[in-house]
């Protein structure tokens, strides 16, 4: 399989600050894209906060104490606190407004612009991916992050800027009232060293706790899901996921005694430093530039040493959190590094330029090869074979023959590693994917049902007018209808609970009779059917080959069964055997042979031929 | 979470639901419940001591007193942020995690143990079910959130109490606006909280489809499927009207929550402040207030608004922790309805089914989450009868097959064997005891069976066939157990041979089996069990002809002198069977041999005629 980018497991690989930059702009990006506005009110809202505060903080503080120590008319100390207030008033309230009303409904486009993008990649990617466990897992992992991510880019850009204004004017303060105060508010920046040792060793600790976490949310679902509860009522199993949780926990105690003295002892250096040396170390030298020295020698007065208690504070927390913004960003990109890769993956089956002739044709197999990604051995090796129009084909074979995989292939789910398949004497890469595979109707083994409409479930796509006929006449040949009409809402009843509380739920039989019913409704050219009757009795598997053989007359048929009795009905039966076919002709033909094909079939029937004696035919 | 109940609770309910699990917390882990209360005393008094030595120490400066004095202030202040933290990071980053594991731990082993007694209806009943879930899941961790709110409801208390004293210090009517513009806080916070109550309640359906066609991008069971449809059109639209309603719904509440909190909550606080900023002017310029008082109420002001905000969110999260409580509780206090007494089970001689009737049913009278599933409609259709009236009687030794077609009956008659239900009407007995006398646990290991929808464990190959209880001394047993079920060839190719670890739930080693694969450990299960009773459920579905040949013929070898169960709806699997059971529509229509049963020329010969038709025009 090509792979474009190899993503690494590890979680501690760095990202290059460049690819940083790039990954926050591009969060930045997608909401510029979804919603101007809310990036405009964000960060502008982050310069007048910045702002705001620092008008009714510190400098408000001083004007006050200062202006009555100084013998200031009143009137004027209070004009000043009455205009202040009127404009913050407005201006919050407008950005109440915002927040409340505005700011909701530009979230909800920026998430669906987001997923709407995650989704249309999704169903681009190629089939590999999903099989590929590192590849899954980024991809799952952007599904989940993708917005918050993205939100939360904006998010610290608002606080970074308010940030820096508040440090700014605040700093700008503290140098017009004495210009060794700086030497306390850049003192933080110091402490940087510690917050980096503390987050290491928090790193750490989280990289260990992650198998342990695995194993228990394991214990956790053997107990609760309930396709493991009945093993679990019986014999030791029970004390064995016991044993597991335990061990799981005295590794966590482990790992927090391990780490955990590590990140007190920096946490505190941190908060000392912060706490003590800055603000209570600026604070005795203010008292005492305004005590000892005193304002008539150039000392500070009473309200430049309230200045000093709330500036140096806020200087030292904004500084201080500074550092943690960047590493929030850092945080940002690595996450969005998932988000980014699975975007930009090129997948690796592209369309071709030309449109799928509507009508079907011969489609021939030449030389396939394929090898699933990461395996040592062919799935697929070197099979060549013709399925004419109307031509019905059994595919048979044990398990793990390569069966279902040459079904992918034919749908061009997975692209052959070597060799090439044929429509029409064309190879299939020269198509559009969706006109290729609109020549299709195919009910896989592993298949499932939407929970959307029945209507919409056999057709799958948006229904129209008229669709109820054919939709009724698809189910009663696939044997469903009788279901369907039991149901309240008829053919246009939910399926499954997903999210509707009274949605209808469907045995295994009953699902896959609906999904036949795709079969009967499309009549496409090509009819793909993987163990189209597994789940179904012998009476409704009887009564489902008798009627797929009458609706699928004119169609190319390629059908998938474990029952050999099913492929007496068969134009031709290709018998596969590690990923090669092994023997290929009419059901008399393979029989008359004696061949593999033939031994298998007489193993089956041997016991119910057995019996023939005492039954009259 | 499912869904949010409807009705508000009572207060009462809620302080009952969380206290019970205080103290739950504190019989577990008595250190953890003690330490919470200091800490919470510790941040209390940190959060409002800043505000005091700024009033004591402006006061000392404008006074112009000793430098010195001013000095000490400083000093111990200093002294205590240097022992407050030691205490803070010691708690945080060692004693806390330590104290939440062992926490987590105790609650576990106790749902656990409880999850285990569930009856396996509960299993079948998306409302129970989802409360089970969130039990196991949720429980534990909102119990630490209980405790951890208590504590920073602690610290809150303490600190708005030490800020107010200091407010009326300095002057009495500050203190009364101020308490008074937090009453309406609280006004609007309650208010505020039966609006997103609802809002969520109307948002959450909607929500629930959004997540739902996510996971139908991300889920891997759904890819072929959108490869190969247009179903992606589909999902794109109803993903468009399902967010447009979510938009409305949003736009409709942020209106509400605009007036609450942008102008009452938030317009009012403003108004608060600066018309106290006003006041104080005046009184500072007055020389009323000396500039510490001044100061020291300005920064109280602020962090009195917070601190207050934050003690309200506490109180009003008590209520929904109250709701998950509730859930924790019922589900603490299920009593199982299968159980019994006698532990000493005899050999087996037969097993007898009497007028047996069973019928699924989610109407249990212990079934305590009811209450929640009125605003249901009666649409719900009426239990159908899975077993009408059946009787049997199983022989040791004897060979057994239940057949029938989907939804006779055949699975459900096994789980009442089992008994993992009890029979709506009638009995099953044990050489003549009615089974419900028996520990069920007990009565179990008589019976080995082989699920239809078996699971292989994330544990050694050698644990997996042993059920858990791998010692060395089994090892030839597993390993013969193995080769009864055809496994030896798989064996061979595993590197750890019984060692190997299946499945990559936690061990990126593990090796993955394929289904048929799998199903060979399963039977091997069985075979290793030595049980008297062995019952498999279909066990060649997933199998290709070759190996169910293979299965079958194994089977018969190493099962002489058991009982066996067999369930197909495959005849040709259960010809060899010494009676025939054949089930429909929940009822025993025919038994007898296969020979009897063709001679009688029933249903059976008319099924298996139809089943081996195709055969037999293929050999022609």
């Amino acid at each position: 399989m090509r792979r474009k980018q190899k993503p690494t497991e590890k979680k501690k690989k760095k990202i290059p600050f460049r690819r940083r930059v790039v990954n926050n702009l591009f969060a930045l990006r997608c909401i510029w894209e979804a919603a101007p506005l809310h990036l405009i009110i964000y960060v502008g809202s982050g310069v007048v906060y910045g702002i705001l505060n620092f008008l009714s903080g510190s400098y408000l503080l001083r004007r006050i104490v200062d202006g009555v120590e100084a013998g200031e008319p009143i009137s004027s100390i209070l004009r000043y606190v009455c205009i202040l207030g009127v404009v913050t008033l407005v201006i919050e309230t407008a950005l109440q407004w915002y927040w409340r009303v505005i700011s909701p409904v530009l979230n909800c486009r920026i998430l669906a612009y987001i997923e709407k993008k995650l989704f249309r990649q999704a169903a681009r990617v190629e089939l590999a991916c999903y099989e590929d466990p590192e590849f899954y897992n980024r991809y799952v992992k952007a599904m989940d992050e993708a917005y918050n991510r993205i939100r939360k880019v904006m998010y610290t850009l608002d606080d970074l800027i308010s940030g820096l204004v508040t440090l700014s004017a605040n700093s700008l303060l503290l140098f017009l009232i004495d210009p060794w105060l700086m030497l306390f508010g850049l003192f933080p920046l110091v402490l940087g060293v510690f917050r980096r040792l503390e987050n290491i060793a928090k790193h750490d600790m989280e990289t260990e706790k992650k198998p342990v976490n695995r194993r228990k949310t394991y214990v956790r679902r053997t107990f609760y899901l309930g396709e493991y509860a009945k093993e679990m009522r019986i014999g030791g199993m029970y004390g064995r996921m016991l044993r597991d949780l335990r061990e799981s926990f005295s590794d966590y105690r482990r790992i927090i005694k391990k780490y955990g003295l590590r990140q007190a002892v920096y946490g505190y250096l941190q908060k000392i430093g912060l706490e003590v040396v800055t603000i209570l170390g600026a604070t005795l030298y203010a008292v005492w530039s305004a005590m000892v020295v005193g304002s008539a020698n150039g000392g500070m007065s009473v309200g430049d040493c309230l200045v000093v208690l709330s500036s140096i504070s806020s200087i030292s927390y904004e500084l201080n959190r500074l550092v943690q913004y960047f590493a929030e960003f850092g945080e940002h990109a690595l996450f969005l590094e998932d988000v980014r890769f699975f975007l930009d993956y090129i997948p690796a089956i592209q369309d071709g330029p030309e449109t799928a002739p509507k009508e079907g044709g011969e489609l021939e197999l030449r030389n396939v090869t394929f090898r699933y990604h990461g395996s040592e051995r062919d799935a697929i090796r070197n099979v060549s074979f013709t399925l004419h129009p109307g031509e019905r084909v059994a595919l048979v074979g044990s398990n793990g023959s390569g069966k279902s995989t040459l079904v992918k292939l034919l749908l061009r789910l997975y692209d052959p590693t070597e060799g090439e398949i044929r429509l029409r004497g064309t190879d299939i890469r020269a198509y559009t994917l969706d006109s290729y595979r609109g020549d299709f109707s195919t009910v896989f083994q592993d298949f499932k049902l939407f929970s959307m409409t029945v209507k919409e479930n056999v057709l799958l796509r948006p229904t129209c007018e008229g669709d109820d006929e054919l939709v009724a006449q698809a189910l009663k040949e696939s044997g469903a209808y009788e279901r369907v009409s039991r149901m309240e809402h008829g053919m246009d009843s939910i399926l499954t609970r997903e999210f509707d509380d009274h949605g209808e739920n469907l045995s295994v039989g009953e699902q896959q009779k609906m999904l036949l019913a795709r079969v009967f409704a499309e009549r496409r050219p090509f009819v793909l059917l993987d163990e189209p009757s597994s789940a179904l009795d012998p009476i409704a598997e009887y009564r489902m080959f008798g009627n797929m053989m009458r609706a699928t007359a004119g169609r190319s048929v390629i059908f998938i069964s474990h029952r050999l009795s099913s492929a007496v009905l068969a134009d031709r039966v290709l018998l596969m055997e590690n990923g090669e076919l092994a023997e290929c002709g009419t059901h008399a033909e393979l029989m008359a042979k004696n061949g593999k094909y033939a031994t298998m079939f007489r193993r089956q029937a041997e016991n119910y031929l057995g019996s023939e004696v005492s039954e009259d035919a | 979470m499912r869904k949010v109940k409807k009705e508000r609770q009572k207060l009462s309910s809620i302080l009952r639901n969380n206290w019970l699990m205080l103290r739950k917390i504190a019989a577990y882990t008595p250190e953890y419940f003690a330490l919470m209360i200091v800490e919470g005393v510790v941040w209390g008094c940190i959060n409002s001591v800043s505000a005091w030595f700024i009033y004591t120490l402006l006061n000392a400066v404008q006074d112009g007193g000793d430098f010195l004095y001013a000095a000490s202030i400083i000093a111990v202040m200093a002294a205590f942020y240097l022992v407050a933290y030691v205490f803070d990071k010691w708690y945080w980053n060692i004693k806390n995690p330590l104290m939440r594991q062992k926490l987590h731990l105790r609650m576990h082993e106790e749902l656990f143990a409880k999850a285990r007694s569930l009856d396996l209806s509960c299993f079948d009943d998306p409302a129970f079910y989802n409360d089970f879930v969130w039990a196991m899941n949720q429980s534990d961790s909102r119990a630490i959130e209980v405790i951890e709110d208590t504590g920073k409801l602690i610290n809150r208390l303490i600190a708005s109490a030490s800020l107010f004293t200091l407010l009326l210090t300095v002057d009495p009517v500050i203190a009364l606006v101020l308490f008074l513009s937090s009453c309406v806080t609280v006004v609007c916070n309650l208010v505020g909280n039966r609006i997103s109550f609802r809002h969520d309640r109307e948002r959450n359906p909607l929500r629930r489809k959004r997540d739902y066609i996510n996971r139908v991008y991300h889920l891997a069971d759904y890819a072929k499927e959108l490869r190969t449809g247009r179903a992606d059109e589909l999902l794109t639209r109803e993903y468009d009207e399902n967010n447009e309603r979510l938009v409305q719904t949003d736009v409709k509440y942020g209106r509400r929550y605009f007036l609450l909190y942008g102008l009452g909550w938030n317009g009012l606080g403003n108004v608060t402040l600066f018309a106290l900023l006003l006041y104080m002017i005046t009184q500072l310029a007055n020389g009323r207030i000396a500039v510490g008082g001044f100061a020291a109420t300005v920064q109280v002001i602020w962090d009195i608004r917070w601190t207050l905000n934050n003690l309200i969110e506490r109180i009003t999260k008590y209520a929904k922790h109250s709701l998950y409580i509730e859930k924790y509780r019922e589900f603490m206090s299920y009593e199982p309805r299968v159980k019994g007494e006698k532990h000493e089970i005899p050999p087996f001689e037969r097993l007898e089914l009497r007028n047996v009737s069973f019928a699924y049913t989610f109407d249990h009278p212990e079934y305590r989450f009811r209450e929640d599933q009125d605003d249901k409609p009666a649409d719900r259709q009426p239990p159908q009868e899975a077993l009408r009236n059946v009787s049997l009687t199983i022989h040791a030794g004897e060979k057994v097959a239940i057949v029938g077609y989907n939804g006779a009956g055949k699975t459900t008659l096994i789980k009442l064997i089992m008994r993992f239900y009890d029979p709506t009407e009638g009995e099953i007995l044990y050489n003549g005891v009615n089974i419900r006398e028996y520990a069920p646990e007990a009565y179990r290991r008589q019976i080995g069976t082989v699920f239809q929808d078996f699971k292989i464990f994330a544990a050694t190959v050698a644990e997996n066939v042993m059920n858990g209880e791998y010692r060395q001394e089994n090892e030839a047993t597993v390993r013969e157990a193995l080769r009864a079920a055809d496994f030896t060839e798989k064996l061979e190719q595993l590197e750890q041979g019984l060692g190997t670890h299946l499945t990559r739930e936690f061990n990126d080693k593990g090796t993955n089996l394929s289904g048929g694969e799998s199903q060979k450990v399963a039977i091997a299960r069985v075979f290793a069990g030595r049980y008297p009773i062995v019952i498999m459920d279909e066990p060649s579905s997933a199998l290709d002809p070759m190996a169910e040949y293979h299965l079958n013929q194994s089977i018969l070898r190493n099962t002489e002198e058991k009982t066996v169960i067999f369930i197909s709806h495959r005849l040709s699997t259960t010809r060899i069977a010494d009676t025939i059971y054949l089930f429909d529509g929940g009822r025993l229509v025919e038994q007898g041999s296969h020979e009897a049963l063709l001679e009688k020329d029933g249903k059976y010969a008319e099924m298996f005629r139809l089943q081996s038709e195709k055969y037999r025009q293929g050999e022609a």
